[in-house]
């Protein structure tokens, strides 16, 4: 069955929307009774002041009876001597032709119609109770009630209320209760907003906390969870690291892969130059089309494995030492100078393979052309998100800036007497596009050209 | 110049021995991880050809514990992993430079023949000695303009003194350098060689010095003619 609740896609609105359901359907059936209650209890107090008014007469009228006179002296409450009050008596004489009636002040001319003639049953004790209409039109209460008085006669004694005191007590009362009851009502609305808030609290700090993972600001959920959220926090977790067995189990395979094929081809092209000739030549075609192709699948596979990543960053500074050391080796020989680095805080939001993969063909690119210096500097670029910057200068001769768009595009190589695969500043480029990043050539202060590339970082 | 290759292809391990004693080396070779970090700990080689991915013990390993150790010969990895961070690595475990798999042999003897160079403090392929002119790149002697030819140990005894030209050599040393491990080694040799270079060479440029070995320098009566 489907509720028109399922249709409210927040879990805030549904709790809220029925708890508020509840309250109201709680309070209304409260008010009903409480207001039905009240009406019995009013009822009965009214009814039991007729019947001691009643009682009070009849008394009077049996007495009088024995004393020679008809007719009651004082009930004692003025309400029966004004006019038009709402409360009367009235005796009536049954055994006489004469119909001789007493009634009350308060009555002044008119007279109380007889339950009697209305056809309403006696009780027990010769009680006639109901409501019949009065002399001013309005609906009176009326308790009548026939006595023998022996000698003196059979009268008829009524006693007559209105209930619009009454009613009037009931309306206050049920004023009373909506004023109370709204104010409860917006008291629980109030504590079911609350209580929603609270109880979804943790759901949102397992929002923030995957949000700061997906920013690679942290590697797993940390926080301490209610027993209902913790096994979701659990096994997202599970799911991350998943993720990145994944991931590594795709890298590994990839480096396998590599390692297998690259090795055999490596006898072959050697096998090749060995033995020069016609069927060499072609051998040593294959073989180079073949380890194209092998680096571009691979690029692939690796690109394919970085999608599946989440939540990585790197620092940036000891990726970017090592790249130093490791280039003033290879090129100690030529005399080139490589300077520079990165502050300790600054963190690449990706892998540390592909942050060292970019750098390092911008730095090998740059050592390659470079007169005697390569310096590289990172900064952080505050705009709506921060990125960092890397600028790599070189004093070479530099690049015409018609010829930077064909530098960048795959598998091109300017120079082919350089030796390299072709391949270094479009894997770059690539690498950088895949983590939402660019690459721009420029001319450098230095008078050879400036990399600067922009990566996703904090 | 004694090499050291450590590659577990068997193939590609032939490819390169044969490349590397073609240029004049002597060489070693290893099939696995242990075998060849024992030979690279215990012999005194001048360069080390070193495969990263091997079996038993990989190339990276093996080079921290050499540098550990104190070995300082100069290696060069071949590696199929060739991603700047499998280069790092290879880099900050001590290589000297490195070759990307698959590769030409040229690339490989040049590569050797520069990490031998610096080792030594040679700035170019050609070492001059007095009027004997060394081409390691292309294996050729030549004394006074006129190219003298000479047998592979000949020319690696002389490579060998000239690399080192200036410095006395030991008679073990020599041997140690000369042969690779699997050579019968008599140390009488040494001095035959020595006397047939002195004879091909027709110059006074080896010189023996008493009780402690060779050294490779201009005589100096004969003066330096450059």
């Amino acid at each position: 069955m489907r509720l028109p609740i399922d249709s409210i896609r927040s879990i805030a609105a549904r709790l809220f929307l029925t708890a508020a359901a509840m309250s109201l359907v709680v309070l209304l059936i409260a008010s009903v009774l409480l207001t039905a209650y009240y009406r019995s209890e009013a009822e009965e107090v009214f009814e039991r002041r007729l019947d001691v008014y009643l009682r009070a007469i009849v008394a009077d009228v049996s007495e009088s009876g024995q004393e020679g006179r008809t007719g009651p002296g004082q009930l004692g409450d003025p309400q029966f001597e004004l006019p038009g009050s709402g409360w009367y008596w009235q005796i009536t004489r049954l055994d006489d032709k004469s119909h001789e009636i007493k009634a009350s002040r308060s009555l002044f001319a008119g007279t109380l119609p007889k339950l009697s003639d209305l056809g309403v049953a006696a009780e027990i004790g010769g009680f006639r109770r109901g409501y019949a209409p009065g002399p001013d039109g309005r609906r009176l209460r009326i308790v009548e009630r026939v006595i023998d008085v022996g000698d003196v006669g059979i009268y008829l004694v009524q006693v007559a209320g209105s209930g619009e005191e009454m009613e009037e007590q009931i309306a206050r009362f049920r004023f009373a209760l909506i004023v109370a009851f709204a104010a409860l009502a917006i008291a629980l609305a109030i504590g079911a907003a609350f209580q929603v808030r609270f109880g979804l609290r943790p759901l949102r700090q397992l929002q923030r906390e995957l949000a700061s993972i997906r920013r690679g600001e942290q590697e797993r959920i940390m926080g301490g969870y209610p027993s209902e959220v913790a096994p979701l926090a659990e096994e997202l977790n599970l799911l991350i690291s998943a993720n990145r067995d994944i991931l590594e189990r795709a890298r590994t395979q990839v480096g396998n892969l590599a390692h297998a094929l690259k090795t055999p081809l490596s006898v072959i092209v050697n096998e090749a130059d060995a033995a020069p000739g016609q069927l060499a030549q072609k051998v040593q075609e294959q073989a180079q089309i073949m380890r194209d192709q092998i680096s571009f699948y691979l690029d692939r596979a690796r690109a394919a494995a970085r999608g599946g990543a989440l939540g990585a960053a790197t620092p940036v500074a000891p990726s970017i030492e090592a790249l130093l050391r490791a280039f003033s080796k290879i090129y100690g020989d030529k005399g080139v100078i490589f300077s520079g680095g990165a502050d300790p805080q600054l963190r690449f939001l990706g892998e540390r393979q592909d942050l060292e993969e970019m750098i390092g063909n911008l730095l090998d690119n740059a050592g390659k052309w470079a007169k005697t210096h390569v310096t590289i500097d990172v900064s952080i670029e505050a705009a709506s998100r921060p990125a960092l910057r890397v600028v790599i200068d070189d004093d070479g001769p530099g690049l015409a800036p018609h010829l930077r768009m064909t530098a960048t595009q795959r598998g091109r190589r300017l120079d082919e007497t350089k030796p390299g695969s072709g391949l270094g500043l479009s894997i770059v480029v690539d690498l950088a596009a895949a983590y939402g990043g660019s690459l721009q050539l420029n001319d450098s202060p230095t008078g050879g050209l400036r990399a600067e590339l922009r990566l996703p970082g904090f | 110049m004694r090499l050291l290759v450590v590659e577990d292809d068997k193939d590609l391990n032939r490819q390169i021995v044969r490349a590397l004693e073609q240029s004049g080396y002597a060489v070693d070779r290893a099939f696995d991880g242990e075998e060849g970090c024992h030979l690279g700990e215990t012999e005194p080689y001048d360069a080390v050809v070193l495969d990263i991915g091997l079996p038993k013990k990989d190339g990276v390993t093996i080079l921290e514990e050499w540098r550990a150790a104190g070995r300082d010969m100069p290696v060069l990895i071949l590696t199929a992993r060739d991603r700047w961070s499998d280069k790092v690595q290879g880099f900050d475990a001590g290589a000297d430079d490195y070759v990307s798999k698959p590769f030409h042999m040229e690339e490989v003897l040049a590569r050797i023949r520069a990490l031998l160079r610096r080792a030594t403090g040679h700035a170019t392929n050609e070492i001059v000695c007095g009027a004997v002119r060394l081409d390691i790149k292309a294996g050729r002697v030549v004394v006074d303009g006129a190219p003298v030819k000479l047998t592979s140990h000949e020319y690696r005894l002389l490579a060998y003194l000239m690399h080192h030209g200036g410095r006395v050599v030991s008679r073990s040393e020599i041997i140690e350098h000369l042969y690779d491990q699997d050579f019968d080694r008599d140390s009488n040799t040494v001095e035959v060689f020595v006397g047939r270079l002195r004879k091909k060479l027709g110059v006074d440029l080896i010189q023996t010095v008493r009780g402690l070995g060779y050294m490779a320098a201009p005589a100096k009566d004969a003066g330096d003619k450059r």
